[in-house]
């Protein structure tokens, strides 16, 4: 089997950047959120009016808006991490919470139209898998300032890798949920 | 044997063997009664023989656990047990609260007492007095170990061990709180029920494999470590909220339909891990360890629960299937397979590969251990698959047909007939085993000599 | 560094174009899959550059796989609704 003896070997013929244990965390986690999005998909099948109806109840700029921001965290997290800076690492999470005040409002919008998880299927795995997803920003953004405050390279690499997974699981979410059924 | 206190495992492995004569007898009985609804109707009603059956089992299992644990603490930690009074101690009470428990559920003694009378939710009918002396029991055994932990050696083994130990006796804790709403009272119930067998037994389990193929395989230590890491992750990961494939119909909202559905499928993954685990640690090992049958009994568990707890597990952990097949017969073919793979055979292959050594012998009867490893399991596979067509058809009849439940009862007499045979066969194959383990001082069949270069 | 910045200015570009896409363009067929290539190319992006896997090809090759496979299921699954 070829090899690449350039970097320490992981595991029998693999080399892994990032700790083996952060890489189980984010397949996992990409397993549950694609079969979540998978269930969404085939629930639509039942109703398509009734998804494109409850879909016109978000707004596409703003969640795309949210994705840039995340994704502009996430820069700050890799530099943050290649150089070992504090300020980087912080920004991220700070940029983070920018994040999250798109998904305030978002949310605080639906509750006004009285929207909960039992209004219509859509909504049940929209609050689920954005309330999952929102759940790990704000883990995310613990990590990083405790990581931040430690500044140990081991946990730096780990705490990012994991900052990086949520913006992962969030370009899935975001075309399937805001902009397909529309 | 190393470190003298290991003995200790000795009496709680007689009393498990003990008390799993008991539980599959028991099961017997009742596979009697599905097949002559009238047998023993007033001595032993079914519900009692039930309750003893699931419960003996359930005592049983963990008594084999701190067996276990005591056994393999001090090779872990290079220390001796804290103190060998408590562990004996720890023993007693269990012995005590179960003879109460049998003879509470028998005569039903002191019905509808707050702290004497049983309860009645299924695996956690044990009066409160019983729950309370499990309660002591546990927390010796925690400090007991804990304390022999920190002063020694800290192993992935010992870790995950204790986090496994120390979780299930908090879980336990939810036994205490019964509320009077049916479904909030289901809702605590399986944080013991599920967070148990899905999540800190896992991790037993885990441990106790782990601790098996370091010594039969004699693979390095940092490989078991890393497996053992990876399979408890994922165990935790998705055990946790797994719970929820146990919420779709008692009155939970509607999102625990995807959140247990997805969480529980990829539960398979551990077990799936698990089994892989044993298979490539025997594969890469260079070790020829004498005793075969400890080494059949650990592949054996780590398929097994693969395919009762993976397999079978998955078959009806889905929603839009759940639907049909909930509380079927499909349900008890998962649940005996399942405790079997898992628990069952974990314990009996730390029991085959202690009990030698903890006597001071060579490990005689490795035949007789194996034939009974065969008898047991091809008994219980068998139950499994008459169970599973038992279920089959009866969610056909009663849940897609509507036809009463006793009316389909009725029509599936032949498969308990099965059921009631393959029992056996998984009774006599404990009979077997205990005395294999117990009773013989010598090899019953003697080895063929060796051969050194098999193609002359 | 570099890469970071090439990774970051290429996430935020196919953002834009999804949303431009969803918002723009008057519904057709091939626009859902449109949208979940995109997302595919975001999710190699942060694979390779931020999750540093451009030093692991055959790690990033495997995720990817399940990654396409996962996104023509979803895409079957569109169509079908
Ligand atoms: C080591 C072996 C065994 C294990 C681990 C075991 C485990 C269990 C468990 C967990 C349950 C509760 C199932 C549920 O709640 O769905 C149960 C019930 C039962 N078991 Fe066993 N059992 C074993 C042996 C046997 C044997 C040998 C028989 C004999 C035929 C038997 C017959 C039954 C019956 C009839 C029930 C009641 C099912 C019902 O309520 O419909 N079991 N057992
Ligand atoms: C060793 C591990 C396991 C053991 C010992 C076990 C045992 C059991 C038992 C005894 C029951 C019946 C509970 C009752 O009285 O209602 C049960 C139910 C169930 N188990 Fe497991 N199980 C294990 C793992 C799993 C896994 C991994 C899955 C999923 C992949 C699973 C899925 C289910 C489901 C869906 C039910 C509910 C069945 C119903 O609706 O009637 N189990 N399990
Ligand atoms: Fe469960």
């Amino acid at each position: 089997m070829p090899q690449d003896r350039t970097a320490p070997a992981v595991g029998a013929d693999v080399q892994l950047p990032h700790d083996l244990m952060i890489w189980v965390l984010i397949v996992s986690e990409l397993l549950v959120f694609c079969a979540g999005l998978w269930g969404f998909s085939a629930v639509r099948i039942s109703d398509r009016a009734g998804f494109a109806d409850a879909a016109a109840y978000l707004h596409p700029l703003r969640a795309g808006l949210g994705t840039m921001i995340l994704v502009s965290s996430g820069a700050l997290a890799a530099v943050g991490a290649l150089r070992m800076q504090r300020r980087y690492l912080l920004g991220a999470a700070l940029v983070g919470a920018g994040f999250l005040m798109v998904k305030f409002y978002e949310w605080r919008d639906l509750a006004a139209a009285q929207i909960s998880t039992e209004t219509h299927p859509f909504f049940t795995f929209y609050y689920l898998l954005t309330g999952f997803h929102a759940a790990h920003v704000v883990a995310g953004m613990v990590i990083l300032a405790v990581v931040a405050a430690r500044r140990r390279p081991a946990e730096v690499d780990a705490g990012v890798a994991f900052w990086h997974m949520v913006d992962l699981v969030w370009v899935l979410l975001f075309p399937v949920i805001y902009l397909v059924s529309a | 044997m190393k470190y003298q206190t290991q003995k200790i495992a000795l009496a709680y492995f007689v009393v498990a063997m003990a008390l799993f004569a008991v539980q599959v007898t028991l099961g017997l009985v009742m596979g009697w009664i599905y097949v002559d609804g009238n047998f023993l109707t007033e001595i032993l009603p079914f519900n009692i023989a039930r309750m003893l059956h699931t419960n003996s089992l359930i005592v049983w299992l963990l008594v084999g656990f701190f067996g276990a644990a005591y056994y393999l603490i001090p090779e872990e930690s290079e220390r001796e047990i804290h103190s060998t009074k408590l562990a004996y101690l720890q023993l007693a009470i269990l012995v005590v609260g179960t003879v109460g428990v049998v003879l509470t559920y028998f005569f039903n003694l002191f019905e509808g007492n707050f702290l004497l009378g049983k309860e009645g939710r299924e695996f956690l009918e044990q009066p409160k007095w019983v729950k309370a002396g499990i309660v002591v029991a546990a927390l010796i055994f925690l400090y007991n170990i804990s304390m022999t932990v920190l002063k020694g050696r800290k192993t992935a083994i010992t870790n995950i061990m204790l986090l496994g130990l120390w979780g299930i006796a908090l879980l336990f804790l939810f036994a205490f709180y019964n509320p009077s709403n049916l479904a909030l009272d289901k809702q605590y119930w399986w944080y013991v029920v599920h967070l148990w067998v899905e999540g800190t037994w896992e991790l037993v389990m885990a441990g106790i494999l782990g601790f098996l193929m370091l010594k039969l395989t004699g693979v390095d230590r940092e490989v078991v470590e890393k497996w053992l890491y990876v399979i408890v992750a994922t165990a935790l990961f998705s055990g946790i909220l797994g719970t929820g494939h146990h919420y779709y119909w008692i009155g939970t909202p509607g999102y625990w339909q995807w959140i247990g559905s997805i969480f529980s499928a990829l539960e398979v993954v551990p077990f799936f891990g698990m089994m892989a685990f044993a298979f490539v640690m025997v594969w890469k090992g260079r070790r020829d360890h004498a005793n075969k049958a400890a080494l059949l009994w650990s592949l054996g568990c780590a398929t097994l629960a693969f395919f009762g707890a993976g397999v079978w597990g998955f078959l009806h952990t889905l929603h839009g299937i759940n639907y049909y097949t909930h509380g079927t017969q499909i349900t008890a073919a998962h649940g005996h397979l399942a405790f079997y793979g898992a628990y069952v055979a974990l314990n009996l292959a730390i029991i085959t590969y202690a009990m030698p050594v903890l006597r001071g012998r060579d490990p005689y009867n490795q035949v007789l251990n194996m034939a009974s490893f065969w008898l047991m399991s091809g008994g219980m596979l068998f139950m499994t698959f008459t169970l599973t067509f038992a279920g089959t058809v009866q969610t056909h009849l009663q849940r897609v047909n509507g036809e009463g439940f006793m009316d389909v009862q009725d029509q599936l007499w032949i498969f308990f007939v099965m059921r009631f045979g393959s029992g056996v066969a998984v009774v006599l194959g404990a009979i077997l085993f205990i005395y294999a383990v117990m009773v013989p001082r010598r090899e019953v069949i003697n080895p063929g000599p060796v051969v050194q270069d098999a193609a002359e | 560094m570099i890469r970071i910045l090439r990774a970051w200015m290429i996430l935020v570009a196919a953002s834009a174009a999804s949303v431009f896409l969803a918002m723009g363009v008057p519904s057709a067929i091939w626009l859902g899959a449109a949208l979940i290539g995109l997302a595919l190319l975001k999710a190699r992006v942060i694979l390779s550059d931020y999750l540093d896997l451009y030093r692991a090809p055959r790690v990033r090759a495997g995720i990817m796989l399940g990654f396409v496979i996962w996104a023509l299921v979803l895409c079957a699954l569109l169509a079908a609704g």
